[in-house]
């Protein structure tokens, strides 16, 4: 990136790095013959410079038509963005500086790969020579050496994503603007080129903001994530911190995979809560948030809950109750079992099967679950 | 894309040419019509009292429900052995390129091959088979010249419906148990019956507008709206009176556009296709050996007929009078290379101006009603259309009410002519367009926003590049039209500005058929060049279905 930067200083020092704030952004769209329907509502978010921040949901949660007004597609009904500092939220698309990787790469297809790389260089009118020099260098940075004279329909998926990203750094923009790059990939490539973005991206430290409905990715790639849920923002952080203390029920199902279940504050003492886990009394540490008597919903990550005998007493810290297993898949470096547990089907996961061993359908168990794999939703972590 | 600087001036542009060019015109036709000191529907009753109006009407109505039942039948019968009979690809290549011949021909060429055939003394019917009693002038023959010039438009549209019903639903009803007849009619026909019904829109339409057939073929006997109202004008002087019967003309040129739009807009209606994955290639099994025999016959003497009247014009041109003088000779050549010189040279320098003016409008058009949001959009669309749905000698008498006196008196030159032909025949281009684009992701526009180029940059380094199959088919198309166009331009031409159809009429009406036969040809093979241009174009910018400025012609 360091011979990218340097020819970018002969054509004026590129402004990266800055940083992108929604302030109660808003927007409806109008459906033939229905009411209008808030497609993004009151979103307010920062994104540091350099930070690469996702906005993960399902489809229909707003996050593309949020990252199409960020980049000047749509225009907000209200609420304010801005770049720098520098007030955005009218400001025609072209007259932002942005690079935009679409799902379906929009590549030109009348041009060669060259031309399309050099396509913004060409808009800014950059002297040929330098257009020449950045194109090839930035052919480099994706891996595609000697590509310039093909066409876009003589390269792989792969390969035309790289394009659509080298045409989207080549202008040096302020923002990288990703939507869903990788979901036209098959899943083996999609791993390998979300580590290459991912690479690229701390490499060129331009803010970033990446729209995908895969947390896997998500987690993957983002410094931060923001999940998006019925056009509003349901919970911005790390991967971590959504996986651990997700805010809502909606976020601890769509990050991972969750057991919910319904439980209520027995009793208070010395810094401790008592609850209530199935017909057990569980202890966890802190207690001042709580009234006794409380109902809570406590949040069971199917990893963090172990098949365990029957006949298995349980320790100190933990809570074992009866259950029957009632299906089972096994995925190699792990099997997924659901158990019946109390009229409710619980899932867990055991990991390396083939050393410790498979559990058969029907077989009565025991479902071991330690009070520090317990988090209680809504918790600060 | 709201505050686009570059779209809202471009609308407003394009909406200000067709509000002078198409609106403005049908606006003074109505007054002309409806305004006589006050309004008034005297022009109109005159009419309703003149037996030959009432029978022009009548004789209309018939004449194009008529061509529209036998065009569409022969076009089905072609298309049907076309894509249903797997036969050799080149039977398919050599339909097409009969088929174009009546299409791209100046308006003329059947109804003289016809009167050289079949005429008093008919090289056919007269020295062939002796009879003396055929009559081609009234509305057999009128009928028989229309059938055989517009079954094509019939074809094409039929052809794309039928390739388009895959083969793989009639498989699936044989394997329910139903037999070949069945499987034909209640799948094969039913899922084609709202192409089916377009093509015969279509053909009645093109029937309906027709001007020269039944101006030749015609007679006294048999009067239509067009060629009354044409004879009204320049034979009467009564621009009332002409003006009326084309109010005549306009209200059944509307029901049957409104019909056919009401067709092809029906999503659901052109129930064809579309359903993502292609289906296994497999054979098609619906026509049994006997059908296709059938349609084979039906075709081949279609084609034989189409021949024979193709090669009597030529024999027409190059003898000094077919049927008497059967010597040969270059007279007519000759007449054509210098009498008849300027209006050859005038026609190409028109149609080869209209070509990039009316092309450029076409895309522009194009894009802007499928490709931008503004209030009026639909209206913006639906307003540049009239000037093709209307028959063209509506268009003409508008054009000479609207244009003939000050502030705008443009009839008689090259500009009118021009402008006649873009607004008229610009929307195979439209249409070519909006098909590209339709196949065209908008993201492709949207990264080149993101880079940094403002739309009208967009439009010339991106959209313009990808629609240029669709700029050029239009273009083929505006230059086809502009050669053998007659309707409407007849009452625009002067001394100054004259047209090679124009030359053909007054060939035909001084009697001179070897003449008009001469310039017939001529007109057929610059034509044909330029078609074979095109296509040798298209086939290098890989253009793909859009490519066939043929398959334009129909619609």
């Amino acid at each position: 990136m360091r011979a990218l930067t340097e020819v970018g200083a002969a054509g004026g020092q590129a402004e990266r790095g800055k940083r992108l704030t929604l302030e109660h952004v808003s927007k409806r769209f109008q459906r033939e013959g229905q009411s209008a329907h808030a497609a993004v509502n009151d979103v307010t978010l920062t994104v540091e410079p350099g930070e690469l921040l996702t906005l993960l949901g399902p489809s229909g949660c707003g996050k593309t038509t949020t990252l199409r007004m960020i980049a000047g597609f749509e225009q907000p009904d209200a609420g304010r963005i801005s770049i720098g500092g520098d007030d955005v939220t009218t400001l025609m698309v072209y007259r932002r500086s942005i690079g935009f990787v679409f799902q379906n790469y929009a590549l030109f297809p009348h041009l060669t790969i060259f031309e399309n790389v050099a396509y913004g260089l060409r808009v800014r009118r950059l002297p040929e020579p330098t257009i020449r020099a950045r194109v090839g260098q930035v052919l480099d940075l994706v891996g595609l050496p000697g590509y310039e004279r093909r066409f876009p329909n003589q390269l792989s998926g792969g390969e035309q994503q790289r394009v659509a990203v080298a045409r989207a750094v080549v202008v040096e923009p302020q923002l990288l603007l990703f939507d869903e790059p990788l979901s036209n990939l098959d899943a083996k490539l999609r791993v390998q080129m979300r580590a290459e973005l991912s690479r690229l991206q701390r490499q060129l430290a331009i803010t970033t903001v990446y729209v995908t409905h895969d947390q896997e990715e998500a987690m993957a790639i983002s410094d931060r994530i923001a999940v998006m849920h019925q056009g509003a923002l349901a919970q911005v952080g790390t991967a971590e911190e959504l996986y651990s203390a997700p805010r809502s029920a909606f976020v601890a199902q769509f990050i991972g995979r969750v057991n919910l279940v319904e439980s209520r504050v027995l009793a208070r003492s010395g810094g401790r809560t008592a609850i209530g886990l199935w017909d057990a009394s569980l202890s966890v540490p802190g207690g001042d948030a709580y009234a006794v008597g409380q109902r809570l919903s406590l949040l069971l990550r199917p990893e963090s809950l172990t098949l365990v005998p029957e006949s298995a007493k349980a320790t100190e810290s933990e809570v074992v109750v009866p259950g029957i297993v009632r299906s089972r898949t096994f995925l190699g470096e792990k099997v997924e079992y659901a158990v019946e547990v109390g009229g409710a089907l619980l899932q867990i996961v055991a990991y390396d099967p083939t050393r410790r061993g498979v559990v058969d359908v029907g077989a009565r168990v025991g479902v071991a679950c330690d009070a520090t794999a317990v988090r209680v939703l809504g918790a600060e972590s | 894309m709201k505050r686009d600087p570059v779209v809202a001036p471009a609308v407003l542009l394009v909406w200000a040419a067709v509000a002078l060019f198409v609106l403005y015109p049908l606006g003074r036709l109505l007054v002309v019509i409806f305004w006589n000191g006050g309004p008034s529907l005297d022009a109109v009753r005159g009419l309703v009292g003149d037996w030959t109006h009432r029978a022009a009407l009548v004789n209309s109505l018939l004449l194009a429900a008529l061509v529209g039942v036998a065009g569409t039948a022969l076009g089905l019968a072609f298309a049907l052995l076309a894509v249903r009979s797997n036969l050799p690809r080149w039977v398919g290549r050599a339909l097409d390129a009969i088929v174009l011949l009546p299409l791209i021909s100046p308006p003329f060429t059947a109804a003289i091959a016809l009167i050289f055939a079949l005429g008093p003394r008919g090289l056919v019917s007269y020295h062939v088979f002796g009879l003396t009693k055929v009559n081609i002038y009234g509305l057999w023959g009128t009928l028989l010249s229309e059938t055989l010039t517009y079954f094509p438009i019939a074809y094409l549209t039929l052809k794309a419906v039928l390739a388009n019903v895959d083969p793989n639903l009639e498989d699936s009803a044989f394997s329910l148990g139903a037999r070949r007849w069945r499987v034909f009619r209640m799948i094969t026909l039913r899922l084609a019956t709202p192409g089916v019904a377009n093509a015969f829109l279509l053909v009645s339409a093109a029937s309906l507008a027709d001007f020269a057939t039944p101006l030749i073929l015609g007679g006294t006997k048999f009067p239509v709206l067009p060629t009354q109202a044409f004879l009204q004008i320049t034979g009467l002087y009564d621009m009332r009176g002409g003006a009326a019967l084309c109010f005549l003309l306009l209200v059944p040129a509307l029901a049957i556009f409104a019909g056919q739009r009401w067709f092809t807009e029906r999503r659901g209606g052109s129930f064809v296709t579309v359903t993502g994955k292609v289906g296994a290639a497999t054979r098609v099994k619906t026509l049994s050996p006997a059908a296709v025999a059938a349609l084979v016959l039906v075709c081949g003497v279609v084609v034989a007929l189409v021949l024979v009247c193709y090669l009597l014009i030529f024999a027409a041109s190059i003898v000094r009078g077919l049927g008497a003088d059967n010597s040969l000779s270059l007279a007519h050549y000759a007449h054509v290379f210098s009498g008849g010189l300027k209006a050859v040279r005038d026609t190409l320098v028109i149609a080869v101006i209209c070509m990039p003016v009316g092309g450029l409008f076409a895309v522009v058009l194009g894009f802007l009603v499928s490709r931008t949001e503004f209030p009026g959009r639909r209206t913006l669309e639906f307003a540049a259309m009239i000037n093709y749905a209307l028959p063209g000698t509506i268009v003409g008498i508008a054009y000479l009410v609207a244009f003939n006196d000050a502030p705008l008196a443009l009839t008689g030159t090259a500009f009118i002519l021009v402008v006649c032909y873009v607004f008229r025949y610009s929307l195979a281009g439209t249409r070519a367009t909006s098909a590209v684009l339709a196949q065209i992701d908008p993201s492709i526009e949207e990264a080149s926003a993101s880079l940094g180029a403002r739309r009208d940059l967009t439009f010339r380094r991106v959209v313009l590049p990808l629609v240029r199959p669709a700029l050029l088919a239009g273009m083929t198309v505006l230059f086809i039209r502009a050669m053998t166009a007659i309707s409407a331009t007849i009452f625009l031409v002067s001394l100054d500005w004259s047209l090679v159809t124009v030359r053909i009429l007054e060939g035909i009406t001084n009697l001179e058929l070897g003449q008009a036969s001469a310039f017939s040809v001529v007109v057929i093979l610059l034509v044909y060049l330029a078609v074979a241009v095109a296509s040798l174009t298209m086939r290098r910018l890989n253009a793909g279905s859009v490519g066939q400025a043929g398959a334009l012609l129909g619609g």
